[in-house]
């Protein structure tokens, strides 16, 4: 599993994927931050991350895509599985990788809103909490787009498939007024961006963080299932 | 070292691989022929545990592939028909990653052997991309060495190298083979005579023989039959009333002048001699007589077109 997370990481890097991701992801949380903080003289984050948040789907797919569409291309598949390595470990391990990535690209970001103290007062709950929702949340885009390279061998088909998904979560609490009673409940319940809401308030709410974690290791069981399942069919 | 039971491999509605069963001893090196898209590479897949059976067993030293995948997937070195390799790694890094993959301890001790095996010791630092075919086949083969697997299983390995490098790789695998239980596919046959202990003829999913390559040549070429070429001085049809007289010697005309091939049944020692003196008699001079052996080319071809012929 150390293997395999440690060349997904390199890999990263090796090719243009890591820097693009970085690139992407710096560029649209420094100019939220110029947006939304600097010009206002605003220190709340919250704003800003939910934000992020829409814009973000765009950006993470990037890592995802290639998670397992790459390998099998590649036909490094047949390596990884006929390696004396379990398909729960591969799968993990890729996921963490990709995770790791976030959390580098995030503690920079952080790390930008954070000096914010030199110049006012910072609602540090608030903040941290907001950053902790954020990167759960990246989990969840991960473990689906990890989900989606799975079923697929073209790079572009995972990336799309990934953005199709997430549109579609993404906007669903925002679609929730369209409908009224029980139907607006149920979208909202389901919708991962309702559940930041929370988060941006500082409150870290132990069903929320159930549900993020919940949610990850939901679709990184039935990526590891469907991959099983791929070789007996 | 490998039992195979009734092993059978649907795709869809196609079977690729219909119920084989074979073994492999110890430190034997196994040859599996058969056109492309025989079912080799499939029952290879299978025995690695990269593709699960329809239905069958594989037991790899004893251990089950399916019950216990990690154990079996530890004695096996498998080299696929693509080399499994990042191009964007070095051969240094790649080597170094399967090396960690397969949980090998000594790691540089375990590279460094595997590459001067194969020859890789002047590109350890290059970018696999970077590389020639011939180069990424012997990566690939190297990494597959790893660990000095007790089963090497080894899918078409000179495909795509020069004849140099074909013949380091053959001695390269019959060495490993004294050592080792290797599986190896082709469909070339000189590759596969040239390595095998055993041959196995694979065609539409089926085992179609299953010999040594002298036993396989003697067995298909029965019934003591032999073919005979023969060119003749003289008209064609004097020649042919001698043919004709011969007992048990059927003939056909080739295409250049003179030219036949005889088939004798109930051949002996002093068949050839028969032959020359009912020409001397007819005063025709014969000019060239050379005896046919059925080679493995043949008895592949043979088998592999009774199958067709019977879909």
């Amino acid at each position: 599993m150390k293997a395999i997370f440690k060349r997904e990481l390199r890999s990263y890097f090796l090719t243009l994927t890591g820097y693009v991701f970085f690139t992407m992801f710096l560029l649209l949380g420094g100019f939220l931050i110029y947006n939304m903080n600097i010009t206002n003289g605003y220190t709340s984050v919250n704003n800003t991350i939910k934000n992020f948040i829409n814009w973000e789907t765009f950006i993470l797919p990037i890592l995802t895509m290639r998670m397992f569409a790459e390998d099998r291309k590649l036909k490094t598949d047949q390596l990884l599985l006929t390696s004396p390595v379990p398909v729960r470990s591969i799968v993990i391990a890729k996921f963490f990788a990709a995770f790791v990535m976030v959390f580098a690209a995030l503690v920079v970001v952080f790390l930008c809103t954070a000096s914010f103290r030199f110049f006012g007062r910072i609602n540090w709950a608030e903040m941290i909490s907001s950053y902790i929702g954020f990167l759960l949340l990246c989990g969840v885009v991960l473990a689906i787009g990890e989900f989606m390279s799975s079923l697929t061998d073209s790079m572009i088909v995972a990336a799309f498939s990934t953005y199709a998904v997430l549109i579609v979560t993404v906007f669903l609490g925002s679609r929730a007024g369209v409908v009224s009673g029980k139907a607006s409940e149920i979208l909202l319940w389901l919708s991962p961006t309702e559940r930041f809401n929370d988060f941006a308030m500082g409150i870290l709410d132990p069903a929320a963080l159930v549900y993020y974690i919940s949610i990850i290791v939901l679709f990184i069981a039935i990526t590891i299932q469907t991959t099983e399942r791929r070789r007996f069919s | 070292m490998i039992e195979v039971k009734n092993l059978t491999k649907h795709f869809g509605d196609k079977k690729a691989v219909d119920d084989i069963s074979f073994t492999v001893n110890d430190n034997e090196v196994l040859g599996f022929l058969g056109p492309n898209g025989a079912g080799k590479s499939t029952t290879m897949n299978m025995l690695t545990g990269y593709i699960g059976a329809t239905s069958g067993e594989i037991k790899i030293g004893g251990v089950d592939i399916l019950q216990n995948p990690i154990e079996a997937k530890k004695k096996i070195g498998y080299l696929p028909e693509q080399p499994p390799l990042y191009p964007e790694m070095t051969v240094k890094e790649y080597l170094t990653f399967v090396a960690e993959l397969k949980g090998i301890k000594d790691i540089k001790k375990e590279i460094k052997a595997a590459a001067e095996k194969v020859g890789l010791c002047d590109v350890m630092s290059r970018r696999i991309g970077n590389l020639s075919k011939g180069y990424k086949q012997r990566t690939g083969f190297g990494a597959a060495l790893l660990g000095d697997p007790e089963v090497l299983i080894l899918d078409e390995p000179t495909v795509g190298l020069d004849p140099k490098q074909i013949k380091d790789i053959r001695s390269l695998i019959r060495s490993l083979g004294k050592s080792h239980t290797v599986i190896l596919s082709s469909h070339i046959l000189p590759e596969i005579n040239a390595v095998s202990d055993r041959i196995l003829v694979i065609n539409n999913g089926k085992i179609a023989a299953e010999d040594t390559p002298q036993n396989l040549s003697k067995t298909n070429s029965g019934d003591k039959v032999k073919r005979m070429i023969m060119k003749i001085d003289g008209e064609a049809e004097k020649i042919e009333e001698v043919l004709d007289s011969l007992d048990g010697v059927t003939y056909e005309k080739l295409e250049g002048e003179g030219e036949y091939e005889l088939n004798i049944a109930g051949a002996s020692s002093d068949t050839g001699k028969k032959i020359f003196f009912a020409f001397a008699k007819a005063e025709l001079a014969i000019l060239e007589q050379r005896e046919e052996e059925l080679s493995l080319e043949d008895i592949f071809l043979e088998l592999t077109k009774e199958k067709g012929d019977n879909k």
